[in-house]
């Protein structure tokens, strides 16, 4: 017939999930704003928000199940058998379950958020499924095509998404930041991946692979084209992970941007990047090893030592996560560096105690903000343990985790990731990576200082705290407590498929083994 | 005995580390009560906790060798890290010395504390079961997770309830161990990567035992029978898994703690900062933690390294005595008088250990516990003036003794405990201290015994400044004596330091035998070492008891196995293993 047949359409149930989530939103949006009653209810703004927002959170969670239950067969479905261009193997299944989670929580913290900068508009949450729905097929993608349009069908809704709070001058700065920035990486990905095509004459990763395997370039210069197409593929992704020296947006933009919408660009562009990098590193690379390798040693130092450094000297809080999550994209190059199944492992623990965390800590300052004012400066948290104190323990909580103390799971997670490190022979890098930790504390430790112990006269507008903003805290917080206790081991307490730190290791086999 | 004897026994160190915190999780679920019911709950828990961790001194048996008490079972399995509990006789007087020293905080802060008191009640109890925790625990991740955790509360303290410049202080205190420690974690990394790399296995477990009756425990990949046959094979390897680097992390974290010359500064600080209570927890509970880290991990993995590092620790540990005694002389703030004193007296622990002989080592377990004692007192004291006049400089007071009689008294018996006078508990650690250190080295001796003759100059001259001559300032006529809480308290402390001054037999006993473990399995590398002998037999020699150990099927489980014995000629399990992985 067309050739229909030959497709494989389960494999796109998350994706359709959510883009079709997407629509729906866009659509229930333009018909109930037109209403002055739906179903008997008045409408206004806020309530069409909610609604919208309880839509996507619906179709996210299927598009989670969908993921989390093929994952547990372990299977890898392709979509097209001859050209992939997508699959849905255990690793893209995991990344594809932590993103939809971590966008239910984004919405959940969005919603009190919004109505309070009153910007609570379905858009919003149309934007948020269909980048999510990009992630989903970067995360997939396994050929040059679809890698480019994940990326923009990710980063385009997060432009918008950055300029949401449009009467404010600070987030259509950060939006124009991050387009003008993002359409600059964008090219510098598309030229590596015109040059990459060039050298090898294919866009599939694993042919990609042979073709540099085979030892019979099309051309002499055929070596040195595809390692420059490399590295400029790899510089493209820095950029949307955010490493030294592509990192200059990224304080700038999580400062603009709505809260929430810095907390999902923080966890979710971070991760999905990384596991593009991590796929498509770890299926084609092989014969550039060793030349790549000294080059992302060199990058992992420095991002994590300039994320650190220069979180020290921030004072508005949310730039300082930002500094934060450049150091914490240091951390994870680590795994890139070490290239060992172990590490990748490690590197997906990570990601995943990450989203706990880094969650949170937005989630906290989201649900800070009240009437059009950001909750986002080191003397706006002043004695907060005082006028909130629940608040004050989470964020500490989350403080701590980040910094990496033990009894978090961030500290489990950089154990996982320094012990990776340390078995591949790699010392000095995991001794440089503690010394960042160090001074990493340092400024985490500012906001449990400033909160205990300060006092402030002034005390945060809002006293109340959206239903929505607690679930994602005690959320956040219980899964942050429970990854520092217990990881790996949880047959004693829950089911066998509650073990975080074996998913991550099954993610990874198929990855690592399927392609050697 | 009955089932429920057996539970007890089995359970009983976990009792002890956590009862505190289950207090204190249970306060926060009943918020809404009031302050007071707080405080007597918190101390009637933290009574318990000392009544049961003095059940736990009865029952030790100090003639039996090995841990006692024992706990195992499974955490994360994957990486060799599990719950893994036991007391030997060093860990025993630490985890008595912390039982007994946080009811009387509590009872001495019970007015002291004025803001967020319900916080600094959860805070206390939370660092009790940190610091039991880190001293019981017996496999290497879970004393760091300890170790770490432990900062936290004790941070707080200083930061939320200290002085002027608590922030900084607080800050200080936290980074300075955190640098240590983080080096320690790559240490521990990097043994991981060696037991997994010779083993196949990880097992951070310090010690054996006896599978049969544990079953998660795998002998062969521990770390105490594993690590240093592995090190001292003498193989060539990369810098960062030679005996030397990793015993140097090891000892850079516990050394900051300890404090010891040069990486002292956060000390100081932290004690005048910190609120009365929390500067009498530092000093008697959380300074131990780094000699009791000597002790119980960077010592016997590392024993050549600790040989290697023995002179500079020993010249470090006598600046330490020197220089803390000069400091202490010219300070003009009576706390930070005693704080630098506490480095002095740090310094005598460090170098009593580092002899390496029974005496010292003895003695330098013994000071741990009299400096708890005697520093805990002297803080509690210059905490109940402060509260009286808001000012702790030498030149306030003067002539105290006329409206404070007893306070005076009580002062007096802290300081000559402080000294070391005979009779009283610092001059028996300080005697044998200096004991050993003259056998094992007396170019050390001497300057240290100097160290005394300073330490009584600056108490005695600060005593008198303080309490005796005419009575300078108006106010301190009029100040008021200690009342019967704090009478109590200050009377509760000085009793063990009569009893070890007078009768120290209890507390020594129990020493005798882990002390003889560590002085043979240093003997026995140093033998190794004069006699020129290659590496192969020399870890034989230290590892053989402990796998002939953990061939009985004893319910209390010999880990080091008995040091008198003769050494079983047979190769032992981790040998063969380790055979197994050069083939």
């Amino acid at each position: 017939m067309n050739g229909l047949e030959a497709l494989d359409l389960s494999v796109l149930a998350p994706l359709l999930f959510v883009s079709g989530g997407s629509l729906l939103v866009l659509l229930g949006e333009v018909l109930l704003s037109h209403r002055a009653t739906f179903l008997g209810k008045a409408t206004s703004p806020s309530w069409i928000g909610t609604v919208l927002s309880f839509v996507s959170i619906l179709f996210l969670a299927l598009a989670f199940f969908s993921a989390i239950f093929p994952f547990g067969e372990g299977t890898t479905k392709v979509f097209h058998a001859t050209s992939p261009m997508l699959v849905l193997d255990p690793l893209a299944n995991f990344a594809i379950a932590l993103l939809t989670l971590a966008g239910i929580f984004v919405c959940l913290m969005s919603v009190t958020y919004l109505a309070e900068m009153d910007i609570h508009h379905g858009e919003y949450y149309a934007l948020l499924l269909l980048a999510t729905a990009g992630m989903m097929v970067l995360v997939a993608a396994t050929d040059l095509m679809t890698l480019f349009l994940g990326i923009e069908l990710m980063s385009i809704p997060i432009y918008v998404m950055a300029g949401f709070d449009r009467k404010k001058l600070r987030s259509n700065e950060s939006a124009l930041k991050y387009l003008i920035v993002g359409g600059f990486a964008s090219a510098i990905l598309l030229y590596g991946m015109a040059l990459l095509y060039g050298a090898t004459g294919h866009t599939d990763f694993t042919e990609i692979r042979s073709a540099l395997a085979s030892g019979n370039p099309p051309f002499a210069a055929a070596g040195a084209l595809a390692l420059f197409g490399f590295a400029l593929i790899v510089v493209g992704l820095a950029f949307k992970v955010s490493t030294v020296p592509f990192h200059q947006w990224t304080p700038d933009v999580y400062e603009g941007a709505p809260t929430p919408v810095a907390a999902y660009m923080s966890v979710c562009v971070k991760a999905a990047a990384f596991v593009a990098l991590l796929r498509f590193l770890g299926v084609t690379l092989e014969s550039f090893a060793d030349r790549l390798h000294s080059l992302f040693w060199i990058l992992a130092l420095l991002t994590m030592t300039v994320g650190n450094v220069m979180a020290l000297i921030q004072e508005n809080v949310k730039r300082m996560l930002a500094y934060s999550s450049i150091a914490h994209a240091g951390y994870l190059l680590i795994a890139l560096v070490i290239g060992t199944p172990e590490a990748y492992s490690a590197m997906l623990f990570y990601l995943v105690v990450y989203l706990f965390m880094n969650l949170g800590a937005f989630g906290v300052m989201a649900a800070l903000a009240s009437r059009g004012e950001e909750f986002d400066t080191l003397d706006q948290f002043a004695g907060l343990a005082k006028a909130r104190p629940a608040l004050a323990l989470v964020m500490t909580l989350f403080m701590f985790a980040l910094a990496g103390i033990p009894g978090t799971g961030g500290f489990i997670a950089k154990f996982t990731l320094f012990a990776s490190a340390v078995n591949a022979g790699q010392v000095w890098l995991v001794i440089f990576a503690v010394l960042n930790s160090l001074v990493s504390v340092f400024y985490y430790l500012r906001l449990p200082v400033a909160m205990y112990m300060k006092t402030s006269a002034r005390t945060p507008a809002r006293v109340d705290l959206g239903s929505g903003e607690s679930l994602v805290l005690i959320a956040c917080a219980a899964a942050v407590l429970f990854l520092g206790f217990f990881p790996s081991g949880l047959d004693v307490f829950f089911l066998k498929s509650a073990d975080v730190l074996a998913w991550t290791k099954f993610a990874i086999t198929a990855l690592v083994f399927g392609a050697a | 005995m009955n089932f429920f004897g057996s539970l007890f026994d089995e359970h009983l160190l976990t009792l002890i580390t956590f009862l505190p915190l289950a207090v204190g999780l249970f306060l926060l679920l009943l918020h809404g009560i009031p302050v007071l019911a707080w405080r007597i709950y918190a101390l009637i828990s933290t009574i318990l906790t000392f009544v049961l961790s003095v059940s736990l001194f009865c029952r030790f048996d100090a003639k039996a060798s090995g841990y006692q008490f024992v706990e195992h079972l499974p955490w994360l399995p994957d990486w060799g890290i599990n719950y893994f509990v036991g007391v030997d006789g060093i860990s025993l007087l630490l985890i008595v010395l912390t039982t007994f020293m946080v009811p009387l905080v509590l009872l001495a802060s019970w007015k002291s504390i004025k803001q967020a008191e319900r916080a600094y009640i959860f805070c206390m109890l939370f660092l009790e079961t940190g610091m039991l925790g880190a001293f019981v625990s017996l496999n290497l991740f879970q004393f760091y997770v300890f170790w770490e955790v432990m900062l936290i509360p004790m941070y707080l303290i200083i930061g939320i309830w200290g002085g002027p410049r608590r922030i900084y202080a607080s800050v200080k205190f936290f980074l300075f161990t955190m640098f240590g420690s983080l080096l320690m974690l790559v240490a521990l990394l990097v043994l991981c990567y060696l037991n997994y790399r010779e083993f196949q296995a990880l097992n951070l477990d310090l010690v054996a035992l006896d599978p049969a009756l544990f079953p998660a425990s795998k002998p062969g990949a521990l770390l105490q029978t594993a690590i240093p046959p592995l090190l001292e094979a003498g193989r060539a390897v990369p810098w960062w898994q030679t005996p030397t680097w990793l015993f140097a992390a090891f000892a850079l974290a516990f050394a900051i703690k300890v404090p010891m010359v040069p990486l002292h500064t956060w000390l100081p600080d932290a004690h005048v900062e910190a609120p009365t209570p929390g500067s009498v927890i530092l000093a008697a509970v959380l300074l131990k933690m780094g000699t009791y880290g000597f002790l119980r991990f960077a010592i016997p993995l590392f024993p050549s390294a600790a040989i290697e590092f023995a002179p500079l620790f020993m010249t470090l540990a006598v600046i330490g005595i020197l220089y803390g005694a000069l400091i202490a002389m010219v300070q003009t703030d009576v706390k930070k008088l005693v704080a630098y004193s506490s480095v002095a007296h740090l310094g005598f622990v460090m170098l009593g250990m580092f002899a390496f002989n029974p005496e010292g080592l003895q003695g330098s377990i013994l000071q741990m516990v009299n400096h708890g004692i005697s520093t805990g007192a002297l803080f509690l004291l210059v905490g109940m003036i402060y509260e009286r006049r808001h000012t702790r400089q030498i030149e306030d007071f003067g002539g105290i003794a006329k409206p404070m009689p007893i306070f005076a008294f009580l002062f007096a018996v802290a300081t000559m405990a402080s000294i070391g006078l005979p009779m009283l508990n610092g001059f028996v650690g300080e005697f044998l201290i200096l004991l050993g250190t003259w056998k094992a080295a007396p170019a050390f001796a001497a300057p240290a015994t100097f160290g005394v003759v300073l330490a009584a100059g600056y108490m005695l001259w600060m005593y008198r400044r303080v309490v005796f001559g005419p009575v300078t300032h108006a106010e301190n006529r009029t100040l008021i004596d200690l009342d019967w809480r704090e009478r109590l308290v200050v009377v509760v402390v000085l009793i063990p330091a009569f009893w070890i001054g007078i009768y120290p037999k209890p507390f020594l006993n129990p020493l005798l035998r882990p002390v003889s473990e560590v002085v043979m399995r240093i003997d026995a590398v140093k033998q190794a070492q004069a006699a020129g002998q290659s590496a192969a037999p020399l870890t034989q020699k230290i590892v053989a008891p402990a796998s002939s150990a953990s061939d009985g099927g004893d319910v209390r489980v010999d880990a080091v196995g008995n040091g008198e014995s003769n050494l079983p000629s047979e190769p032992s399990t981790s040998l063969e293993a380790e055979n197994e992985g050069i083939q």
